[in-house]
């Protein structure tokens, strides 16, 4: 009889795991990273579409500070725990892609991404950056450098306003005039023009006169003859035209906020501060975006670069992994997961009338689609981060070297010394 | 004559230093002695480490760029140590005194300590703002000269970090302090007070020397802590301008956590420990020339 | 009675610079987001009076659950602070009470662990608190700091040391025992010391951000410090509500610190022993 009652349990407690395991197997789970915290409730909107769209699917969202972004998700990949599917930045594809991390997508993207939906040149763009063949990342947004101008400041000189025709010329003739001594105490209210050593700052002048940075035969720093000149072309809006602050004037206040607080009357930076703009100024001025202007040795390309998801390379679900970064990539998305400034890569939101904000300001904001289909350039390397200044190392490199030039320091006696750090560092990562 | 055990017997201290015991070993040395392992290997935390054995110390040796960072990171601590060991001490005198409201200043006083990093880097970016900062508009308007841009000055860049740090921290060394002067019996001061003595000679005659325990612990302390000015550089300076600003421990971050070189990050740690070392032996060798126990 | 309009004034003084930042973020804990980096900077916020003064601290309470998170962070710095103080007491009293061999060299090993910078050892750390399964939970937050402390080691040894032997003997002449020196003799001198190392231990837990960003994942387990992150975006933050976020993460630390500091007075120490 006992013996009978124990079998009995034991049948009964297998048949429960067994019905159990099959119950837990149908629900596929999806971890799914990314690194912007303030989308979170748009992004579980869309996971909650994606998941009504394919029952049994669950997709677990982890949202983090960019700060901890990195540095989590490098620890997950050397436990091998990483997250099926997460976001991946420009500055880190060509890392994580040549180290193995990330699911070669090539045949997906053959198969499944259609041209007339998507801009093409991203995934492409993509390609180049992770210095392979193969696609290992698809883009989701798209940002680009552009010239902000204060329509109001232009208005009161009697300046029309910059447009893509514009040369370094009429920039310079344009920054000049609006320069100005307001309160006549001897220091300068209004500035023509206001930069650093930022990337973002700097590079599209460099681009748009056929100038590059990084040799990428070599893989070395060896800026060419047009990247020179636009770089002093730049310092000597400081230095000689006086049309632009040394940035250490500027220091205590954040500087994308110089232009919003008025205190320039044109700016150069990522598409993405349309957002910031439009919070600071309100409707305290009248503002608008332009391309950067071309210099002599016109090259029309843009400084830009995509944001990607990817798929680790350990996860399970390759199929259903798929299907969400194809549909968090495209047709999950909405608009209003899109800050200011961002561009979509999905073709149908990206060229919609609800894309062009009109009664927002910038007016010109179509303008973004226009410069999103040309050629990107950017001089993202490994390293980039320590060699060119960015982030936590953003007074160093490339970055604290200009900006030591530009606050007084002689171009001879800093620049030699940057090249040497510069390429000491992409030494080492390229033997 | 050697003294006998009376009351405890040789298993006790074991007992009583288990926790601390189990702690050092697993939950500090473990990790120490893997990170010192990783500073002999190069690794980007993705990958396996891969040894290289002392290239990490040799190349951090004829980098002209640690020299400078070594530098600061000395400064940085003299300044620190100093200022929060005057200052801490000074407040706590301060607040020691039977004075009506002394709860409240001692919560003020306490207030930089827990303020956050963040708010504490902004607002004092504010204050030292060319523009239009307090400080330079008041310096140039009442005194008429023209401020140097103190954050943005190879020359007073370290010294501003490292007075804003010691304001954050003065109320930490403070309680500490506090807690120390609560050990001088009142009726000393009493008896002083009889003898017709001034507040400065009881100070100098009863609290000080009978603070030098505490004191000691202290400086030890503060030496240790001085080197740990990561937070306040990354908010205020970032290292810069110019490396005016990078301490050691603010490379180890970068190295760690935004260049991903952990073996380099784990040389200079070690470089770090070695020196910090050094100096707390010989800390504690000197401590029996001028540290009295009451009893 | 100068000397106390004196003394009052400067201890104002100091209270007014030591306390400015923390009353900026409470001021714009109650502006509108467009007015918080205001150039020149508004010292009346917008909001204030108005109805919706209180709108961002609703929001953060609420919305946010930051009553949760506070809650977290209680329970992870309270543990580990009562364990410092139950750790360190032991074993300063032993360090400064009793002899034993490697007295000297566990010492100054405890010493040395401090001065290694975390950055390069919390990734080791990492990799152990995986191995015993603590990822994602509270563990790793509170039991190391259960367990060993260089500075409440220190302080209560520094302390230990210095009180009478005559004390020790008395105690051992009443045939006391190893615990019982402890617990009812030394360990309730220490009253100061105790209260110190609880509130600085309980702080440095609470404010503690990089072991809570590696260790925690679930939102429900976030401490505080880490609910703040959530408040930082790609390119900008909301300020309002990190601020806001800030100034109630620095009232508990504020109350406790004001609960404890009022038994930080002179000790009852010295009761006859010297004649």
């Amino acid at each position: 009889m006992k013996r009978s009652i124990g079998l009995f349990l034991v049948v009964l407690l297998f048949s429960v795991f067994v019905l159990g395991s099959i119950a837990i197997a149908k629900d596929v789970v999806l971890k799914y990273w990314m690194w912007d915290p303030q989308l979170t409730d748009e992004v579980n909107k869309l996971i909650a579409k994606f998941e009504s769209q394919n029952p049994g699917v669950k997709v677990e969202l982890t949202a983090m500070a960019p700060k901890d972004y990195w540095t989590k998700i490098r620890i997950a990949a050397s436990t091998k725990k990483l997250p099926d599917v997460f976001n991946m930045s420009s500055g880190y594809l060509e890392e994580w892609a040549q180290k193995g991390f990330l699911k070669d997508l090539t045949d997906y993207v053959n198969k499944d991404i259609d041209p007339e939906k998507y801009f093409i040149n991203l995934f492409d763009a993509g390609k180049a950056i992770s210095g392979t063949d193969k696609y290992y990342a698809v883009p989701f947004a798209l940002v680009t450098t552009v010239l902000y101008f204060n329509k109001d400041m232009f208005d009161e000189a009697g300046l029309s306003y910059p447009n893509s025709n514009w040369t370094w010329d009429d920039f310079l003739k344009a920054a000049k005039a609006l320069t100005k001594d307001k309160d006549g105490d001897g220091k300068i209210d209004q500035w023509g023009y206001y930069f650093y050593g930022r990337y973002a700052n700097v590079e599209p002048w460099i681009y748009r006169n056929s100038g590059y940075l990084i040799n990428r035969k070599k893989m070395r720093f060896e800026p060419n003859d047009n990247a020179m000149e636009a770089i002093k072309f730049l310092i000597s809006l400081v230095k000689e035209h006086k049309v632009a602050p040394m940035p250490k004037l500027m220091s205590g206040m954040k500087a994308k906020d110089v232009f919003p607080r008025g205190l320039t009357a044109m700016w150069i930076d990522g598409s993405w501060n349309i957002r910031n703009n439009r919070k600071v100024i309100g409707n305290k001025f009248r503002w608008g975006i332009a391309e950067v202007p071309m210099g002599p040795h016109k090259a029309d390309v843009e400084f830009g670069w995509p944001d990607f998801i990817s798929m680790s390379k350990y996860t399970k679900h390759t199929d259903i992994a798929w299907k969400f970064i194809k549909f968090a990539s495209g047709e999950g998305l909405s608009l209003d997961m899109y800050m200011a400034g961002k561009i979509p890569s999905y073709k149908p939101l990206a060229l919609s009338e609800a894309f062009l904000e009109k009664g927002k300001q910038p007016a010109e904001k179509g303008l973004l689609i226009k410069m999103a289909a040309k050629e990107m350039k950017n001089s993202f390397t490994k390293g980039w981060g320590e060699w060119r200044g960015y982030g936590g190392a953003e007074k160093m490199g490339l970055n604290g070297a200009l900006d030591s030039i530009l606050n007084g320091e002689s171009f001879d006696k800093v620049w030699p010394s940057a090249v040497k750090y510069i390429n000491k560092v992409l030494a080492r990562y390229y033997k | 004559m050697k003294k006998q055990l009376k009351w405890y017997k040789s298993y006790h201290p074991w007992l009583f230093l288990i926790p601390t015991l189990i702690g050092l070993f697993v939950f500090r040395l473990w990790p120490i002695s893997y990170s010192f392992y990783i500073s002999f290997t190069t690794w980007d935390i993705m990958t396996p480490p891969k040894w290289i054995g002392f290239q990490n110390y040799k190349e951090l040796l004829s980098d002209p760029t640690f020299y400078k960072i070594l530098t600061n990171t000395f400064l940085f601590s003299l300044i620190y140590v100093v200022g929060v060991m005057v200052v801490g001490l000074f407040l706590a005198v301060l607040v020691n005194a039977k004075l009506k409201g002394r709860d409240f200043f001692r919560t003020t006083f306490f207030t930089p300590v827990v303020t956050s990093a963040v708010a504490v880097g902004l607002v004092w970016s504010w204050i030292l703002a060319p523009k239009f900062g307090i400080l330079n508009n008041f310096l140039s308007s009442v005194f008429h000269i023209n401020p140097p841009i103190w954050l943005e000055d190879t020359r007073w860049a370290l010294l501003t970090v490292a007075f804003i740090r010691v304001w954050k921290m003065a109320g930490y060394y403070m309680i500490i302090y506090l807690a120390g002067l609560q050990e001088i019996p009142g009726t000393l001061y009493e008896a002083a007070n009889i003898d017709g003595a001034t507040p400065w000679q009881r100070f100098k005659n009863i609290t000080l020397p009978l603070l030098t325990p505490t004191t000691f612990f202290v400086f030890t302390i503060a030496i240790i802590d001085s080197f740990r000015n990561f937070a306040i550089i990354y908010t205020m300076t970032r290292g810069g301008p110019e490396n005016a600003t990078n301490t050691i421990v603010y490379s180890v971050f970068l190295n760690a956590f935004q260049f991903y070189r952990m073996g380099y990050a784990g040389a200079l740690s070690y470089v770090l420990l070695l020196i910090v070392g050094v100096i707390t032996l010989i800390n504690f060798l000197l401590k029996k020339y001028w540290v009295q126990y009451q009893y | 009675m100068i000397n106390k309009i004196f003394i009052y004034m400067l201890l104002s003084l100091i209270a007014f610079v030591m306390i400015f930042p923390f009353l900026w973020m409470i001021i714009n804990s109650f502006n509108s987001e467009e007015n918080i980096f205001r150039v020149p900077p508004s010292i009346i916020p917008d909001r204030l009076f108005k109805k919706d003064m209180f709108e961002n601290y609703r929001a953060v309470l609420k919305d946010y659950n930051f009553a949760r998170y506070g809650l977290n962070s209680f329970i992870i710095a309270g543990s580990a602070a009562l364990g410092q103080v139950f750790t360190c007491s032991l074993a300063g009293f032993a360090f400064a009470r009793m002899n034993f061999r490697f007295k000297g060299i566990i010492f100054a090993l405890l010493l040395m662990t401090m001065m290694v910078p975390i950055q390069v050892t919390i990734i080791p750390e990492f990799y152990l608190m995986m191995k015993l399964g603590w990822i994602d939970t509270f563990a790793p937050l509170i039991i190391p700091s259960f367990l060993v402390g260089t500075f409440g080691t220190f302080m209560y040894k520094e302390f230990f040391e210095n009180i009478p032997s005559d004390l020790e003997d008395a105690a051992t002449i009443d045939g006391v025992s190893a615990l019982s020196m402890f617990t009812r003799v030394f360990f309730p001198l220490a009253k100061p010391q105790t209260v110190t190392l609880f509130i600085i231990a309980f702080m440095n837990n609470w404010n503690d951000l990089l072991r809570p960003v590696i260790y925690i994942s679930s939102k429900n387990l976030m401490p505080i410090t880490l609910a703040l992150t959530q408040f930082q975006g790609e390119y900008d933050a909301q300020w309002g509500y990190l601020l806001t976020g800030a100034v109630l993460s620095i009232i508990p630390l504020l109350v406790v610190y004001i609960a404890l500091q009022k038994y930080v007075v002179e000790g009852i120490t010295h009761t006859g022993v010297k004649g």
